[in-house]
């Protein structure tokens, strides 16, 4: 069709040009009219018959306009810049709280009012981009949320944000029970909101692929919420169901949180006794070991002994990884 | 359309009031005629000088022919066939003028590419790349890439180019510019074995010796008008127009007696004067007279009318 | 071979020579660097960083050959002259641009080939040193194939771009001509949003223009499932075929108006 030739040369009039082997324009027109009525007749069949599954939440993408139109077609790699600016902000400005800690500097919890100087603000906002840049990404959700509950000095201690961020992802990926999972525990353990860690567990259990003991988990919580027992429970399923080292991490340090609150509480009923014994408050642990109540200065689970205070508290060290203990939620539910 | 005649085939080129106009200027276009009305027929097997001075419309010409630019008005035909048919094409060879190839290519490279256009075979295009580098004096260095040659060796890569179909027809735009004396000798012995094997030569120039020694047949053209066409022999009156003569060692009392009937004398050095002698005095003469006053002749040439007298005269005539 | 096929390889010849696959050099050291750096920065999210990195460098190296060799196709064999000869030869103008185009597809396909080669081979080796955790967390495989198909639908969206680069440069010089084909691309990206124009804009004639536009405009975002593979979520065999037809369709108009302009051009 292209290669039709016209031959030889024709006279036009008005003195233009006369090409000779082109091809007749009727012929191109033609052919392009063509072409795009099968272009538009396919966009029509691919707009409606197969939609491709989104991964952008529509309302977002209006609100987030700008950042995404900068991004367009790069934009799951500016989610994964965010995401590892995200861990190293987390990362550094633990350590530096770490530090400041060892060096003796006041690092008292946040309370409404006063700030401590060294904090995790940029911390939502880091997480918040990369989960709008790509809304599926899965450990952006699961793992911001935990740093995000995490009480100061070991995260921001906002689990209002963590909740915010996985319920995000739950918006994105409806599908997840682990979100629920998820909320559920920060209600739990952060919030002790027994009532609403039970509904969250719930929901996740209804999801399609969800593991039949997230149901009992609901059952367990709003049984015995707050007790040792049920703790133990959920930080044991935790542990199981870890996706990655480091929630396998965060859940094993959780356990061996919740085996030192069983110790100390074991050592202050030897301490007591022995006071009650002898009539002298022991502050120190040798005169223990001398009486043959201990076999050696006792150690948490990392390792790092236990301090016993003037008063005979038995207490963790501040320098144990373990460090601080949870607030034992209060206990909830028949037995309490 | 109009129909060509029968006839026409025997012509290798023939052109019909083939006029082209150039639009020119940046914001109100205006055309400028480069070609007007150009009727011209190359009968096979001829070598023919298309000359004209620069600017005068022989680079469109041979555009025109080859479709690179469409006519304005007019027609042509290339070997009986319309332009720009690809039958045409390859039986035809064309050197454009300050030919330029890819220059990543090496010169065997470029001949092979080519030579597949033409849907030649792997061993045919071997052949003819070997045989014609050879022939246009290219040796060993057509292994280099063209961004290494030089404007002369590009020029002779261009002339095998466009041999390489063993074509029927040849244009040539400028064969022999940016040669040099040998290279200009080669090509004009090629021009003339092509003529020998029976292949039409289409060539120009504007240089009036080169269509003196190859020619059977030239047009001139000037400010895109034909001004004269035919045997060159019949055309100008090419015939001696007098003598130059260079002498040496040449006594004072000699000079004096030769101005006289000289047209012109120059001092080229000591001693050393050219004379140019009108038709009327014959050379011999003057020759032995020389002998006898004790000079030396360095040289005696005949003088011809020039390309450019030619046009003056024509165009002159003309208007 | 065709006049068309030597013309094409030599286009591939032309930018082998102009040392144009040394990109894939720079693309190597982007993915081993990235996947020596990332395992110490990220939380096991190595390979999926490694596959959006991956996709998005094929995706900017493949578009910027597409673009800054497509414009200069056309364009540098007329102000070089060398079209003289080549159009001496017995082809047809639209064989040029047809085979110019092929050529530098050729370039493109052997780039992508050795790209996708060398992020499998990347991916393995992370994947091989990956520990048990990581490996559990994943949403797809590493080696996972549907990669494949992203890749595939990147090829095509890159024909297509330099299809558009092609069609420019019969007719305007390359400047112009990278403009014109990086703003076609942006819009291309962002036709989807004229489709749906009327929720925003109350204007009938806005309206009727912008889905005019829309079915006009090359629609490039559609090509673009990377995210969607990375992620393990479906892409349909219906729907890379569409796709793929409509990119046929689409590279068939850019050639036949980019021939017949090219066909009615002078050599001045
Ligand atoms: N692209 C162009 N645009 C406008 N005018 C042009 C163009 N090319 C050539 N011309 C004009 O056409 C006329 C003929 O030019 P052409 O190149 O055919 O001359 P020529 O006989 O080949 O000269 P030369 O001996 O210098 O090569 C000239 O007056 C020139 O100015
Ligand atoms: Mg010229």
């Amino acid at each position: 069709m292209l290669s039709r030739l016209n031959g030889g040369t024709r006279k036009t009039s008005g003195g233009r040009d006369l090409r000779s082997t082109s091809v007749s324009s009727v012929v191109v027109l033609l052919s392009l009219t063509v072409l795009f009525a099968a272009a538009i007749g396919l966009q029509v069949v691919r707009d409606t018959r197969y939609p491709l599954p989104a991964t952008t939440e529509e309302s977002l993408y209006l609100t987030r306009q700008a950042a995404n139109r900068i991004a367009f077609s790069f934009r799951p790699l500016g989610a994964d810049l965010y995401w590892i600016r995200a861990i190293q902000y987390y990362g550094s400005r633990k350590r530096e709280i770490d530090a400041a800690s060892l060096a003796g500097a006041k690092t008292a919890a946040p309370s409404p009012g006063s700030r401590p100087a060294l904090n995790y603000d940029l911390l939502y906002p880091l997480l918040d981009i990369t989960t709008t840049l790509d809304p599926r990404f899965n450990i952006a959700y699961r793992f911001g949320s935990i740093f995000l509950a995490e009480p100061y000095p070991a995260g921001p201690g906002r689990p209002d944000l963590a909740i915010a961020l996985l319920e995000k992802g739950a918006q994105a990926m409806p599908g997840k029970w682990e979100y629920m999972e998820d909320i559920g525990f920060v209600y739990y353990w952060n919030l002790h909101n027994y009532p609403m860690a039970a509904a969250y567990f719930n929901r996740g259990a209804d999801l399609p692929g969800a593991p039949w003991w997230l149901r009992s988990l609901a059952a367990t919580t709003l049984a015995k919420g707050g007790q040792r027992s049920a703790s133990r429970l959920l930080w044991g399923q935790m542990l199981e169901s870890a996706a990655d080292e480091r929630a396998r991490e965060a859940a094993g340090r959780r356990l061996q949180q919740l085996d030192a609150l069983d110790q100390i509480e074991q050592l202050q009923r030897l301490v007591d006794a022995v006071a009650a014994r002898t009539g002298t408050v022991p502050t120190t642990w040798p005169p223990l070991i001398k009486a043959g109540a201990l076999r050696g200065t006792p150690v948490d689970p990392r390792g790092a002994p236990y301090e016993l205070s003037a008063s005979g508290q038995v207490k963790l060290s501040p320098q144990s990884p373990l460090f601080p203990l949870p607030v034992e939620p209060t206990p909830y539910g028949p037995t309490s | 359309m109009v129909a060509f005649p029968l006839v026409t085939v025997a012509f290798a080129i023939e052109t019909v009031d083939l006029t082209k106009d150039y639009s020119v200027g940046f914001w109100r276009k205006r055309p400028r005629r480069a070609l007007d009305r150009l009727s011209l027929q190359v009968e096979r097997g001829e070598v023919f000088g298309f000359l004209g001075p620069n600017g005068a419309g022989k680079t469109t010409t041979l555009k025109l022919l080859l479709q690179l630019v469409f006519p304005t008005a007019g027609r042509a035909q290339l070997l009986g066939c319309p332009l720009g048919d690809p039958a045409a094409k390859r039986r035809l060879g064309y050197l454009p003028e300050q030919p330029y190839f890819y220059d990543y290519l090496s010169a065997e490279e470029l001949m092979d590419y080519f030579g597949g256009l033409f849907g030649l075979g792997l061993s045919e295009r071997r052949r003819r790349t070997n045989a014609l580098l050879d022939e246009v004096g290219i040796g060993a260095e057509r292994r280099l890439q063209l961004r290494k040659f030089s404007k002369g060796m590009l020029q002779r890569v261009g002339i095998a180019q466009a041999l390489l179909n063993e074509p029927e027809l040849v244009i040539l735009d400028e064969p022999m510019s940016g040669l040099d004396p040998l290279g200009r000798r080669d090509v004009r012995g090629l021009i003339l074995r092509l003529r020998d094997r029976g292949c039409t030569v289409f060539f120009s120039s504007h240089v009036l010796s080169d269509a003196e020694t190859l020619c059977s047949k030239v047009a001139i053209l000037a400010k895109g008008c034909l001004v004269a066409s035919g045997r060159l022999s019949d055309m100008l009156a090419l015939q001696v127009r007098g003598w130059e003569l260079v002498v040496a060692d040449t006594p004072d009392a000699l000079v004096a007696a030769l101005g006289t009937r000289a047209t012109r004398v120059v001092r080229i050095g000591e001693g050393r004067f050219s004379l140019e002698l009108p038709l009327g005095a014959p050379p011999e003469r003057m020759v032995a007279e020389l002998a006898a006053a004790g000079a030396k002749l360095v040289s005696l040439t005949p003088l011809h009318e020039t390309l450019e007298d030619f046009f003056v005269q024509r165009v002159g005539e003309g208007t | 071979m065709t006049s068309l096929g030597w013309i094409a390889v030599n286009g591939f010849r032309e930018s082998v020579r102009d040392k144009v696959l040394y990109n894939l050099v720079a693309f190597a050291i982007l993915l081993m660097g990235a996947s020596l750096v990332l395992g110490q920065l990220t939380a096991g999210q190595d390979l999926k960083i490694i596959k959006d990195l991956g996709l998005s460098a094929m995706s900017i190296f493949g578009l910027f050959i597409a673009v800054f060799i497509g414009i200069g196709l056309v364009f540098k064999e007329v102000e070089r002259r060398s079209i003289y000869n080549l159009l001496s030869k017995p082809i047809r103008r639209h064989e040029v641009v047809v085979g110019k185009y092929a050529g530098l597809v050729l370039t493109l396909t052997v780039n992508i080939v050795i790209m996708t080669v060398a992020l499998y081979a990347v991916l393995a080796y992370v994947a091989w040193g990956e520990n048990e955790f990581a490996r559990q967390a994943r949403e797809t495989p590493a080696l996972d194939p549907a990669l494949l198909k992203a890749i595939a639908l990147l090829l095509v969206q890159l024909m297509v771009v330099t299809a558009i680069a092609l069609f420019f440069s019969t007719f305007s010089t390359p400047i112009l001509s990278a403009a014109l084909t990086f703003g076609v691309y942006v819009a291309g990206y962002f036709s989807a949003d004229l489709r749906n124009i009327d929720q925003v804009v109350d204007s009938r004639l806005t309206q009727t223009l912008a889905r005019g536009l829309y079915y006009t405009l090359p629609n490039l975002a559609p090509f673009d499932v990377a995210s969607q593979a990375v992620h393990g979520l479906p892409i349909t065999a219906g729907y890379m075929a569409v796709t793929i037809a409509y990119a046929i369709v689409y590279i068939a108009i850019l050639l036949v108006a980019g021939s017949a302009v090219f066909s009615r051009r002078e050599f001045k």
